[in-house]
């Protein structure tokens, strides 16, 4: 009860607050002689924006990159140590090259099943399709958490002899093989793509939404046209729908893409970066909370920052060139 | 030629709060000024620890008396899920319990490090501690002539299990030296049962079980003298003993046949059921090297824990020789953040020789010699606790007292590489060397 309240008072609070922040903010202005008051105005209604913004975002970037060149406690200066000790261990690289796979494999094949899916739906009836696509939706509203619990019990391995309760070892050993411990199996890093394959289950959903949503929105008289001029149905897809959904393919791709670096929960809970499963975020984590290594930390955040920054730029292109050519 | 305007005002906010965090942190400062007055307290305090289940009940059943005669009120704080990571945002970010019960010492010297715990010299009486406390425990939480922690409990780790019955039914009499140790995992093998079950997934701590195992024999192959250097880092971590100690580790229970399941077996069994194949009929196994803590409720299988004192027989981990007796243990130091009256009432309670908070559980034992033995509720936990206290030479956990990068870190993930495959002995040994913080 009192959790509520206090959950009621603080929307209360927190929206009165702005809203008379912004009230008081306007008469402050409006006391302006008129050129000036029309000079000010904007900026006092996007300035508490910036400056949260500022607080919130800017600052703590900055902080981080100067901590970079600090030492485990910020304490002392170090210079570049950090990203000389990170680049030159074995066991980064690793994780590096583990980073580098997620982002190559995950977003494509995101895109390309969610597109399948999307164009084969759109075949079915009404009734087909939208069990189709809620079963496949689905896993988009299981956690990062969740979606890796059950797949560990799909890649669990028991001692032979021992009955196998995972689902993946059970179907192996049924036909004749023996149990394999499918997560510290790193040869050709099959363990990694094991647990790409747990992201790509639960983003697949989204990208078929959006996909099937762009789909839909393509005029029928474009397809018709192309039918009439004697186009089979695979070049009406890759030369009359694709390029008309090609925006919404980036976006998703971008979106998924920006996913994937920020990908954690299906690592940490699988492997904990175990077995040369280790990626840039699992990394990051361990080194500031179980490390307790600042410098080591934000060093990472700065690589993960600039690896970030050719994405946002050529989505935010690509955004202006949409909306320009509107 | 607006934008062009905002963009600037950015850049120049951002460059100025550039140079206001542009500063570092003060080292130490604050906190562990020790020795001085304790203020009057608020008679509320708030006690973190890293073990959960019984243990924790346990643990607060035997607080309970305190709460009352005292009239302070106690907030538990359970933080089993994962006590490092836990504890260190509380610290930074100023809002640390008033007590912790750090089940890594490595953790708590870091942050006696930094200033920020009490010299409980100024709290407690050192010298009737150190007369009733179990040789050497005291000296964990000691930094620089300063003792910052005090043991409210112990575990014992050299312990190896075995299923009575079906141990004593083949004839096998319980080694006193690694050489008779071997010999015995060859007879079982030989006898067609597989000799060891180890099991080294615990979650986000996977790997401490294999750190486990090297200190046993870099303790009785090195010494307590190069354990201590090598836990202190005044030998490399990749010394040729800890090469030795590997190597032994691997010869005994890792070699084909000689562990259930296998090396992949190994790293994907978890250590508190890893012990349970060996009361399936016929055993999988009839040896387990782990702590007293196994013998807890959710561990071993219910029907054994149940009949403990029949089913299961205990002997320590044998040394080089069968005088020498070496015990490598662990437990739950208190450490305390503020210096208040309250606290100090609380961790005077917890640490004094009657103390008894989840003994019956039989989940730990007290650190004190002089407590009353027959308080522990089974044969088998007696004869544990009293192989604890014959003990020639008592050392912790090293990978708990080393700094948490790597008792907590390279070094657990170290041994799940190597024990894996991912990983040669000697590059594992090398790459921890080098994570080594300067």
């Amino acid at each position: 009860m009192v959790r509520v309240i206090n959950a009621l008072l603080a929307i209360v609070g927190g929206v009165g607050g702005a809203l008379l922040l912004y009230w008081i903010l306007n008469r402050l202005a409006e006391m302006l002689p008129q050129k000036w008051e029309e000079r000010v105005k904007p900026w006092v209604f996007i300035l508490p924006a910036i400056a949260a913004i500022g607080l919130f975002l800017i600052y703590p970037a900055v902080r981080t990159i100067v901590l970079s060149f600090a030492n485990a406690t910020s304490t002392a200066w170090v210079g570049l140590e950090n990203y000389t000790d990170l680049l030159g261990s074995r066991d980064f690289q690793i994780t590096l090259v583990n980073t580098l796979l997620w982002i190559a494999v995950v977003p494509a094949v995101v895109v390309a099943l969610g597109l399948a899916v999307a164009v084969l739906a759109d075949r079915l009836g009404s009734g087909g399709e939208r069990l189709t696509k809620s079963s496949i939706f689905l896993p988009m509203a299981i956690s990062g958490v969740g979606a890796a619990t059950i797949w560990r019990f799909i890649y669990e391995a028991r001692p032979e002899g021992e009955t196998q309760i995972g689902l993946q070892n059970a179907v192996w050993t049924a036909l004749g093989f023996d149990p394999v411990a499918w997560l510290q199996v790193d040869t050709l890093r099959l363990n990694s793509f094991l647990l790409m394959v747990i992201l790509i289950w639960a983003q697949v959903g989204f990208s078929m939404v959006l996909l099937s949503a762009a789909i839909k929105g393509v005029p029928i008289d474009t397809i018709e046209a192309a039918r009439i001029d004697g186009a089979n149905e695979r070049q009406i897809f890759f030369r009359v729908t694709v390029p008309q959904i090609w925006g919404t393919v980036i976006t998703v791709f971008i979106t998924v893409l920006i996913t994937v670096l920020k990908a954690f929960d299906v690592v940490f809970v699988m492997t904990n970066g175990n077995f040369n499963t280790d990626i840039i975020a699992v990394r990051f984590f361990n080194e500031l909370f179980r490390n307790g290594d600042n410098g080591r930390a934000s060093a990472i955040v700065v690589m993960l920052m600039i690896a970030v920054v050719p994405v946002v730029a050529y989505q935010v292109r690509h955004f202006r060139a949409e909306e320009a050519a509107r | 030629m607006r934008w062009r305007r905002l963009f600037q005002g950015i850049a120049v906010a951002a460059v100025a709060m550039l140079f206001a965090s542009a500063c570092l942190s003060e080292e130490g400062g604050g906190g562990g000024g020790g020795g001085g007055e304790a203020e009057a307290g608020d008679k509320q305090i708030e006690i973190m620890y890293g073990f959960g289940g019984d243990q924790s009940k346990g643990f607060e059943q035997g607080m309970a008396e305190f709460i009352q005669s005292s009239g302070i009120n106690i907030k538990f704080t359970d933080a089993s899920q994962s006590f490092d990571t836990l504890i260190r945002p509380r610290v930074q970010g100023n809002n640390p319990p008033d007590i912790a019960l750090f089940p890594q010492p490595g953790l708590m010297l870091d942050f006696a490090r930094q200033g920020k715990l009490q010299d409980l010299g100024g709290m407690l009486n050192m010298d009737s501690l150190r007369a009733s406390l179990v040789p050497g425990i005291l000296d964990t939480g000691t930094l620089e002539g300063k003792t910052y922690g005090v043991p409210m409990s112990m575990n014992v780790k050299s312990l190896v299990w075995y299923p009575k019955k079906a141990f004593e039914a083949k004839g096998y009499k319980t080694p006193t030296t690694i050489a008779e140790l071997e010999a015995l995992t060859n007879q079982i093998k030989a006898d067609g049962t597989t000799p060891w079950c180890v099991g080294l997934e615990s979650a986000a701590a996977t790997g401490w079980v294999g750190t486990d195992w090297i200190e046993e024999f870099v303790l009785r192959y090195g010494g307590p003298e190069k354990y201590d250097q090598w836990v202190r880092h005044e030998i490399p971590f990749n010394d040729p003993v800890v090469v030795q100690a590997g190597q032994e580790f691997e010869k005994l229970a890792l070699a084909d046949g000689n562990v259930f399941g296998g090396r992949k077996g190994v790293v994907g069994a978890n250590f508190a059921t890893a012990m349970n194949p060996m009361f399936q009929d016929p055993p999988k196994c009839l040896l387990h090297r782990q702590g007293n803590f196994i013998t807890q409720k959710g561990f071993i299988t219910e029907k054994v824990r149940q009949n403990l004192d029949e089913e299961v027989g205990v002997f320590l981990l044998p040394s080089t020789d069968a005088s020498s007796k070496p015990v490598l243990g662990g437990g739950d130091l208190a450490g305390a953040f503020t210096n208040d009256d309250d606290t100090k009432k609380a961790i005077e309670f917890m640490t004094s020789p009657t103390f008894n908070g989840g003994t019956k559980e039989a989940s730990y034992i007290s650190p004190h010699k002089t407590f009353d033995i027959s308080l522990y509720p089974t044969e088998t936990a007696k004869a544990l606790t009293k192989l604890a206290y014959e003990s020639t030479v008592f050392r912790f956990d090293g990978s708990d007292t080393m700094p948490g990068s790597v008792g907590a870190g390279s070094f657990w993930k170290g041994m799940t590489a190597w024990i894996s495959g991912q990983k040669n002995l000697e590059d594992t040994l090398k790459d921890i060397e080098d994570s080594w913080p300067s």
